[in-house]
């Protein structure tokens, strides 16, 4: 059955090329700019999550391809054809609402069969695309409803069908899973990957949610103030973060600030803070004594030595107070001082912490390899080169 | 599920009820006196007792000259109020829509609007009569009457056209732009049928204000009187319960339209939320 | 396209401003323009630029009687219906459980308001008069031996009347604006220890503010301006300002009458300026 939705036997074909390019796109209201020059191809058939704080500007890219707000300067091409001034049908996208956005005075199926009415087709073919598109979504017998008379879950799943019968290249959602509860949210999480392979078309997904967007997506771009800060699968986005904001917005790295006291072949020695010593790999890098650079370390790759073994040692370690303690069923996550105002956390399996517990207060050793930490490079969306607060990471 | 419980009421919920309840009364019962005294018997008079039940008094109404020319007053009042109604909804609605971004001049008509609310009946009755005396155009029902009540109408149309697309989420638009529905389809298919209690709402609004409109009226209708003005003299004149008569007819009229209005609105607002 | 979009805006609200430009703004300019002219007896008006209409006027002491009369009105109904109407809409917003209830409830207050003014204003004669219903009940029960003249054709009248008319005017802005009152607010000044009372004098009445502000505009526009009621209700024993309107128009003096008119029109700006200036209208009539 998906089949009719794709057009084809496997990967869309007929839907045509999915690829989005963003050539710089550059949107401003008034006198702010909120989308700063992006660059961006976004591959046919893959899932593109975009992510980031409030007023980044993802919302307003997803937009500017679905064709409801127009760029100020910049360039827009779907599966190779610019798609400046054309309305979304002709662009081959379809936009799935924050509110969803149902016509409250239809019923599901008018609702579903929306485009199809408009672009003129007979009732009798309608009910029957109608037809299928509900029972892909499982919605069948929900038919005769009205919008206010369905749950979350049920409502999302019909705006879904309404996009889809568009037959798009191009599905746009955004923020589709934020107003459902936890449950629900990570069970259609499983659906939307499922609908994305299946049809084979390109899906750009706006969210706040980084568990939700290294869950789903091949690439993920991360925006901070109108400015594309890495845009890679989730993979890199999460393990190698490109700059001290992604390693901060993503989670699972501590930021920390050193200055370069000396090379060592390949890897840099830093002056850490509060006296702790840095061995950092330079992956290529060329760095000079003096220098000021940010490193990123893995929070789950730090063992924190206790009690007696809490000895202050060489290079790639340092003191802390352990100020909470949160247990996260797998493992369990320790929030230590910050270490010159920046967050500091380890994460250790719970086998480890049970096999010695800890309690806020305490005093610990965080130790880490050099294979743990990495060099990060500047912000792009800092204005003027100021970094962001650590607290806008969620 | 268990019943949500709310607890006692407090004491001032009482004291409330009673005022309301006495405000409700103070409302209607006057009201109903009418109602009743309009059926009074041949012999009887202004006031109680009823001599004998009868619809004497209506026949009166419509029978004899003596007391006015009502049935010529209905002729008027009622296709005029529809003519109101009609060109209320078309242009307030139009109107509501240019307010929903703020224009060059937005604030300027919208205080115009305000004004023309507040300003006395009376004194704008005598503007208009003067205007036609300057322009030397006869006053007449259908022409300075119906502007004269259109000054009324369209404020309150617009002020509900605010409150209506004040609470209309423009997502409902791009959904249907989004799905390939022109400005046109968007505005038949989707904008117009949401917005449709709120229509009728102005409509209700253009068709009794008209209706029952008095002070602007009396001096800009011309010769042949709308009904409040029929009434007014009436009120000076006749001294039977011929009037009650009237009041009661004109009453029922009106709730008549009220009836048609809240019904198609309490109509279209279960449809949409209990279907299926 | 940002100037076919304006174009559009305009197009649209051409009529609405079309017929307020002929039906109120003309003759309002026209009304202030006759107030200078001349009129002369069994000629009729004369354009001149004369102030005679505005001294006579002003320095009539009739005049001032009436103003003052009409003032003792306004202030009265204002103070009633401003009671009455806050009341009644907390009432309904507060204590009234469910919605559909209120909603009813408040239509039932609303419906009178769709009928004929004039009708429900003479429903009072039989009610009020001396064979009236009250007056008859209060004889039957022994209350007084003789019937109560005061109710009808009286001051009393004028005000219950007025009341009746007008109450709805001050229920429906208020009702507005306290129904868009988070209870959260409520709950949150119960928590920091306001008393039922101290909730509505901390914050329901002033989260109410523009709706009373609207309502009082509404009163004193809608009294001031009367003539038929306070006619009929009071037997012609009291006068209005704008009884002497009355009379200069049934002599045809419309230059006399315009200048009352505009006299009394700025009257009544003045007043719903200074009540407007406590409030933001267009933010809360243009939400």
């Amino acid at each position: 059955m998906l089949d009719t939705v794709a057009g084809n036997t496997g990967k869309a074909a007929t839907q045509g090329n999915g690829e989005i390019r963003l050539v710089n796109l550059t949107k401003t209201f008034g006198q702010t700019q909120a989308v700063k020059s992006i660059n961006l191809t976004i591959p046919h058939g893959s899932y593109c999550c975009l992510i980031g704080p409030s007023g980044c500007g993802k919302t307003t890219i997803l937009r500017m391809i679905a064709g409801h707000e127009t760029p100020t300067s910049g360039e827009i091409t779907i599966g190779g054809q610019p798609v400046a001034g054309l309305p979304p049908v002709r662009r081959g996208t379809a936009l799935m609402f924050q509110s969803y956005a149902l016509f409250p005075h239809l019923t599901v199926r008018e609702n579903v069969g929306f485009n199809l009415k408009m672009r003129g087709e007979g009732k009798a073919e309608r009910d029957r695309r109608v037809e299928e598109m509900l029972a892909i979504v499982h919605m069948s017998a929900f038919a005769e409803r009205v919008p206010a008379q369905l749950s979350g879950g049920q409502q999302q799943r019909v705006a879904l069908a309404r996009a889809l019968i568009t037959k798009p290249r191009v599905l746009l959602l955004d923020e589709p899973l934020s107003a459902l509860d936890e449950f629900l949210r990570l069970r259609m999480r499983g659906e939307l990957k499922r609908l994305q392979v299946q049809l084979g078309i390109t899906f750009v997904h706006v969210t706040h949610t980084q568990p939700e967007a290294i869950a789903l997506a091949d690439t993920v771009v991360v925006m901070n103030q109108g400015s594309i800060e890495q845009a890679a699968p989730p993979v890199a986005v999460y393990a190698q973060p490109r700059s001290p904001y992604v390693a901060r917005f993503m989670g699972g790295q501590n930021v920390v600030k050193g200055k370069v006291r000396a090379i060592d072949g390949d890897a840099a020695l830093l002056d850490g803070p509060e006296g702790s010593r840095l061995r950092v790999p330079l992956a290529g890098r060329k760095l000079s004594p003096g220098e000021e650079v940010y490193v990123a370390i893995r929070r789950d790759k730090i063992v924190l030595k206790r009690g007696g073994d809490a000895v202050e040692g060489g290079e790639n370690t340092a003191r802390g107070v352990v100020e909470t303690i949160e247990y996260q069923g797998i493992y369990f996550k320790v929030t230590l001082a910050p270490l010159a105002g920046e967050e500091f956390i380890a994460t250790e399996p719970e086998a480890t912490f049970f096999a010695h517990p800890i309690k806020a207060g305490e005093k610990v050793v965080a130790t880490w390899q050099t294979d743990a930490v990495r060099l990060l490079e500047v912000d792009r969306g800092a204005a003027g080169g100021v970094q962001p607060y650590s607290e806008d990471a969620t | 599920m268990a019943e949500k419980s709310y607890g006692k009421r407090p004491w001032t919920f009482y004291v409330l009820a009673a005022l309301f309840t006495a405000f409700v009364i103070f409302l209607y019962a006057p009201m109903i006196v009418v109602y009743i005294l309009s059926f009074q018997g041949p012999t009887g008079g202004l006031v109680f007792p009823l001599r004998g039940v009868s619809l004497h008094w209506f026949d009166a109404l419509f029978g004899q000259a003596r007391t006015g020319d009502v049935g010529g007053a209905f002729s008027r009042s009622l296709p005029l109020a529809l003519i109101v109604l009609l060109v209320t909804v078309l242009i307030s609605v139009t109107a509501g829509f240019a307010f929903r971004r703020r224009f060059l001049g937005s604030g300027l008509i919208f205080y115009v609007a305000v004004a023309s609310l507040i300003v006395p009946g009376l004194v704008l009755s005598i503007g208009i009569l003067v205007t036609l005396k300057f322009l030397d155009l006869p006053a007449r029902w259908f022409t300075s009457g119906l502007g004269a009540h259109l000054s009324w109408t369209l404020p309150f149309g617009l002020l509900i056209m605010f409150a209506v697309l004040g609470r209309f989420n423009p997502a409902y638009e791009e959904a249907a732009y989004d799905l390939g529905a022109n400005k046109w389809q968007s505005l038949r298919h989707v904008i117009i049928p949401i917005l449709f209690p709120g229509i009728i709402a102005v409509a209700l609004f253009g068709f009794t204000l008209s209706y029952d409109e008095f002070p602007r009226s009396w001096l800009a209708v011309g010769s042949k009187n709308t009904l409040p003005i029929e009434i007014w003299t009436m009120t000076t004149n006749v001294t039977s319960p011929a009037l009650y008569a009237l009041g009661t007819v004109t009453t029922v009229i009106s709730f008549t339209a009220i009836a048609i209005a809240l019904g198609s609105i309490a109509y279209i607002q279960r449809r949409r939320s209990r279907r299926g | 396209m940002k100037s076919t979009r304006s174009l559009i805006a305009y197009l649209q609200v051409a009529p609405l401003f079309v017929v307020l430009f002929l039906f109120f703004i003309v003759p309002l300019a026209l009304v202030v323009v006759v107030s200078f002219y001349r009129y002369q007896v069994m000629v009729g008006l004369v354009p001149d630029f004369t102030l005679k209409n505005y001294v006579e006027i002003l320095t009539s002491a009739t005049v001032w009687k009436l103003y003052f009369s009409t003032v003792k009105f306004t202030v009265t109904v204002l103070v009633i219906t401003g009671v009455l109407g806050f009341w009644i809409s907390y009432f309904l917003v507060f204590h009234i459980r469910n919605l559909l209830t209120a909603i009813g409830l408040f239509l039932v207050c609303t419906v009178p308001f769709w009928t004929s003014n004039i009708i429900r204003m003479i429903s009072w004669r039989p009610v009020l008069g001396k064979e009236g219903l009250i007056n008859s009940a209060l004889l039957d029960l022994g209350v007084v031996d003789q019937p109560v003249q005061w109710l009808l054709f009286s001051d009393f009248a004028v005000v219950v009347a007025y009341v009746h008319l007008y109450t709805l005017f001050m229920i429906v802005p208020i009702f507005n604006a306290m129904a868009r009152i988070e209870p959260a607010l409520l709950e949150a000044a119960t928590d920091g220890g306001a008393s039922r009372w101290g909730v509505v004098w901390n914050v329901v009445l002033p989260l109410s503010k523009t709706g009373i502000a609207l309502g009082a505009v509404f009163v004193v526009t809608l009294v001031m301006g009367d003539f038929f009621v306070v006619t009929v209700m009071s037997g012609g024993l009291s006068g209005s300002a704008t009884s002497g309107i009355f009379n200069d128009l049934k002599f045809l003096n419309y230059p006399r009458a315009a200048a009352s008119a505009v006299i009394l029109l700025i009257i009544v700006l003045l007043i719903a300026t200074a009540i407007f200036r406590l409030v933001d209208v267009r933010k809360e009539l243009a939400r």
